[in-house]
């Protein structure tokens, strides 16, 4: 509903009401007067009695505009949807056929989508011989190359996604294939285009109504007006602008409509600006971060973060999906876009980011040597020759052999961990301070993530730089940092050393997290500690600590306050017992001071669904 | 039940000079009722290898068994991509099962084992949690009345605190229902918790098999010693 007050929505309504009112109402209203024949006023121009003057019968131009809107537009929608038709059932062809027989379908489509439209359309009219009918069924013909080949390239994307191959598996035919699977999923770009078409299909229409073609006297549209408009435009020019206009007021029509399904289907928000000024990263000593805030709209994604990061520090910071690290990372860096709104105070060194996948950092069509000099060249302002050379010796640092080669190739060329390397080389090049890597090895084999995470602890007791590794995984955390946070719905509720964590850690979130992760040494006859439920979403208001629905050691305090985090544990009733790391096996999950629920108590099966709660 | 057998499959994939052997030679036996786990880095051909057992690539030679359509039924490891997303979950689930079963109950039925509600059926999935997808998914799987199963890196995308519980729930049911099932994964931690007896791959082969407990304690290949090496260990 909030679309329809956005300027295209406000346009579109109106559009549609414009098309719908002359369609509708045109032909009951003006009837009469778009026959009456006025012999005292043949061929007159604009007057009271006649807005638009008069045709050379006499009979009122602005009634018979108005009576034309009906078949006009009749018309054109006839012809796209002869469009539309041809093209589902073409382009749905090569989805329905074996192999071999697509491909010819899909040749025969590039052949005829090459042949400009509106040729096949007066060619088409001249072979179905003239009259509106045949008309719109030669301009629906002419445009269904078009829609075939829209149809089967969404239909090709559609066709590569896993549960299409998952429905393949299970003997699911081709044409319940295409109707129950394919479709439904292409229908919204193609009710766009189908839209846009129309008004295509529109000025097509009017031209051969206009040359002749389409629609025969006694029988009328736009373009016969403008016609015989035309033909006496030094007595009434009324006469020929007044089907113009009308050809153009729908035709715009049509595209406005066109536009806002797009965006309503797209999920293109109109955009909103941000009320207010978003904070911003500013010069600083590593990192600083002060009671950041993050949040769209009435929801807070990061509620009032905390944190510092020392020269040569490696802190982690991790918690699981929905939880706000990466907005924490992309807030840090200055990342974050409207209509996300940035608050707090953030203090940072010259700053590098490594992401999970280097591909969408690199440019794909420059060689990486060139990427790497370019931020000398703007950073240090060296010259071309100086600024690649450092390029090579940072290629060199990050253990990538026969270095010179290699920043010669391109992005595409290298292994995932090559591109890896080469993203933390270009981070260096600016001889950051603090080193942000969200999620680096995620995409990576263990072999080459050892090797990564081996690379980051090198240069940053080298160059002295912070960093902060953002990861969901605590195996990969243990391994490069010295200090963990972790982070659940926006706050951070555990700060706290490696030995720490390992040893057994004091916030019962970060406990359950630890006995979940099946380890090299797990008990496999023992089902795997869960956490019951599911994190609350950031619109959740909730006014105790986030964690309170899921925690065993919750009381009334838990539900209606949230604690603040004090010698780095952010609980009521912390765990402060040290423990063992052993007893964090899953196997002895019951104890009562491990809070990490036993998993038979949580199996769904024996519980029922607690409406949301059983969120795995 | 019945075991999965791969007798010298080789799986060729992309055409003219793109063409790359990605499958050289496979041979690996699932017993009947097992959990074979098949390790490997990323782009060893563990996916190949599992899509060419359900028909969806062609084999170059060699010879997989069961052959039957439907008697081998894979979960694929992105939840949010394997749904249609046009599908409510009971038309997904319904699809999958044999023509004479479709029943609103038989739907209920499985939507039980795997631990979800009678009303999820008219729910779509993006309605529905990454955990909860892969349930569906599995139910869907189910519904076929495989033979065999095959998991390719069911929890990869998944939260660590939900990949406990689908890894709880596909040990429950493998055991309940005697399923015989290869488990992929490039975690080896993951699948040493499942798997009776595990495989690693790399580059197209496979390079040493046995039981999970023999290959992770003594190693024979170089490869599986440095990818035992290079896990990040939380428990010293
Ligand atoms: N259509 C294709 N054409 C050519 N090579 C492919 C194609 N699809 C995958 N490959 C290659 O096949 C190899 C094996 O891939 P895959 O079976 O997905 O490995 P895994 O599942 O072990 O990660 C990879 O090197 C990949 O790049
Ligand atoms: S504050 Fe209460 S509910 Fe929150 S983690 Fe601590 S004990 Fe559990
Ligand atoms: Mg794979």
């Amino acid at each position: 509903m909030r679309r329809l007050r956005s300027p295209l929505g406000v346009a579109a309504v109106v559009s549609l009401a414009f098309l719908l009112f002359a369609v509708v109402l045109g032909p009951v209203i003006w009837a009469d007067d778009a026959v009456r024949t006025d012999t005292l006023a043949l061929t007159q121009g604009a007057s009271a009695a006649h807005p638009m003057g008069t045709d050379g019968l006499g009979r009122d131009v602005l009634a018979r505009v108005m009576v034309a809107a009906r078949p006009t537009i009749g018309l054109a929608l006839l012809a796209t949807g002869v469009a539309v038709a041809g093209g589902l059932l073409l382009g749905g062809l090569p989805a329905v056929l074996g192999r071999r027989a697509g491909r010819l379908v899909n040749g025969f489509i590039g052949l005829v989508v090459a042949f400009p439209g509106l040729l096949i359309a007066l060619v088409l009219a001249v072979v179905l011989g003239t009259g509106g009918r045949s008309a719109a069924l030669a301009i629906g013909l002419a445009s269904v190359p078009a829609f075939a080949r829209l149809t089967q390239t969404l239909a090709a994307s559609v066709a590569g996604r896993d549960f299409v191959a998952a429905a393949r598996v299970l003997g699911v035919g081709r044409v319940r294939m295409l109707v129950r699977h394919i479709l439904p999923n292409i229908g919204e770009p193609l009710i766009v285009q189908a839209t846009l078409g129309a008004g295509g299909a529109l000025l097509a229409f009017a031209a051969l109504s206009f040359l002749g073609l389409g629609v025969q006297a006694p029988d009328y549209d736009w373009g016969l007006l403008l016609n015989e408009g035309l033909n006496r435009v030094y007595l009434n020019p009324a006469a020929a602008l007044a089907p113009g206009v009308a050809v153009v007021l729908a035709g715009l029509a049509f595209n406005v409509l066109g536009e806002f399904a797009a965006q309503v289907f797209g999920g293109r928000a109109a955009v909103t600006r941000p009320s207010g000024r978003s904070a911003r990263p500013v010069p600083g000593d590593a990192l600083t971060v002060t009671d950041l805030r993050v949040s769209y709209g009435d929801a807070a994604a990061v509620k009032g973060v905390s944190f510092t990061v020392a020269p040569g520090e490696r802190v982690g910071l991790v918690g699981e999906s929905g939880s706000g690290k990466s907005l924490t990372a992309l807030a840090v860096s200055g990342l974050v876009e409207p209509p996300g709104v940035v608050s707090g105070s953030i203090t940072a060194g010259e700053t590098a980011m490594v992401f999970q996948d280097p591909m969408t950092s690199l440019n794909p069509a420059l060689r990486v040597g060139t990427q790497l000099a370019e931020v000398a060249r703007t950073h240090g302002r060296l010259a071309r020759r100086a600024a690649w050379e450092r390029a090579v010796t940072r290629l060199d640092d990050v253990h990538i052999a026969a270095a010179a080669r290699v920043a010669a190739q391109y992005p595409h060329e290298l292994s995932g961990g090559m591109r890896q390397r080469a993203m933390i080389a270009m981070g260096l090049m600016g001889g950051p301070r603090v080193i942000i890597a969200d999620e680096p090895t995620t995409a990576l084999d263990v072999t080459v993530q050892k090797q990564i995470l081996d690379l980051l602890r090198e240069v940053s007791s080298t160059t002295g730089a912070a960093i902060l590794l953002i990861s969901h995984d605590l195996a990969v955390v243990a391994q490069l940092c010295s200090r963990v946070l972790v982070m659940y719905a926006g706050v951070i509720v555990e700060d706290l050393t490696v030995e720490r964590l390992l040893a057994g850690p004091a916030h019962p979130y970060t406990r359950a997290l630890l006995a979940s992760v099946p380890d090299m040494a797990a008990d496999r006859s023992l089902p795997l500690a869960t956490i019951p439920g599911r994190m609350p979403s950031p619109a959740d208001p909730a006014a105790g600590c986030p964690f309170a629905p899921r925690c065993e050691r919750a009381d009334e305090r838990c539900r209606n306050e949230l604690p603040a985090l004090e010698a780095g544990v952010r609980c009521w009733h912390p765990v402060d017992r040290p423990v063992a790391s052993d007893a964090m096996r899953a196997g002895e999950s019951g104890r009562d001071d491990l809070r990490v629920n036993d998993p038979r108590d949580n199996d769904p099966r024996v519980n029922g669904l607690r409406g949301n709660e059983v969120g795995s | 039940m019945t075991a999965l057998e791969f007798h010298d499959v080789r799986v060729r994939l992309g055409r003219g000079r793109h063409a790359a052997e990605v499958v050289r030679g496979v041979d690996l036996e699932v017993p009947s009722g097992t959990v074979a786990g098949l390790v490997g880095e990323s782009g060893c051909g563990k996916s190949t290898l599992a899509r060419a057992a359900v028909g969806l690539v062609p084999l170059a030679s060699g010879r997989i068994t069961p052959d039957r359509r439907r008697a081998v039924q894979l979960v694929f490891q992105d939840p949010y991509s394997s749904l249609d997303p046009r599908m409510s979950i009971g038309a997904a689930i319904t699809e999958a099962l044999p023509r004479s079963g479709r029943t609103a109950g038989e739907v209920a039925r499985l939507l039980g084992l795997v631990g979800l509600e009678r009303e999820h059926a008219t729910r779509l999935p993006r309605h529905l949690s990454g955990g909860q997808r892969q349930r569906v998914a599995l139910a869907r799987a189910l519904a076929a009345r495989p033979e065999v199963v095959i998991a390719d890196e069911i929890t990869s995308s998944l939260d660590v605190s939900v990949q406990g519980m689908v890894l709880n729930l596909v040990r429950e049911i493998q055991r309940e229902l005697g399923l015989t099932l290869l488990f992929i994964s490039h975690n080896l931690a993951v699948v040493r918790y499942v798997s009776d007896r595990v495989a690693v791959m790399s580059q197209g082969r496979v390079v040493e098999q046995g039981p999970v407990d023999a290959v992770m304690s003594d190693p024979q290949d170089p490869y599986t010693r440095t990818l035992l090496e290079s896990i990040p260990r939380l428990r010293q």
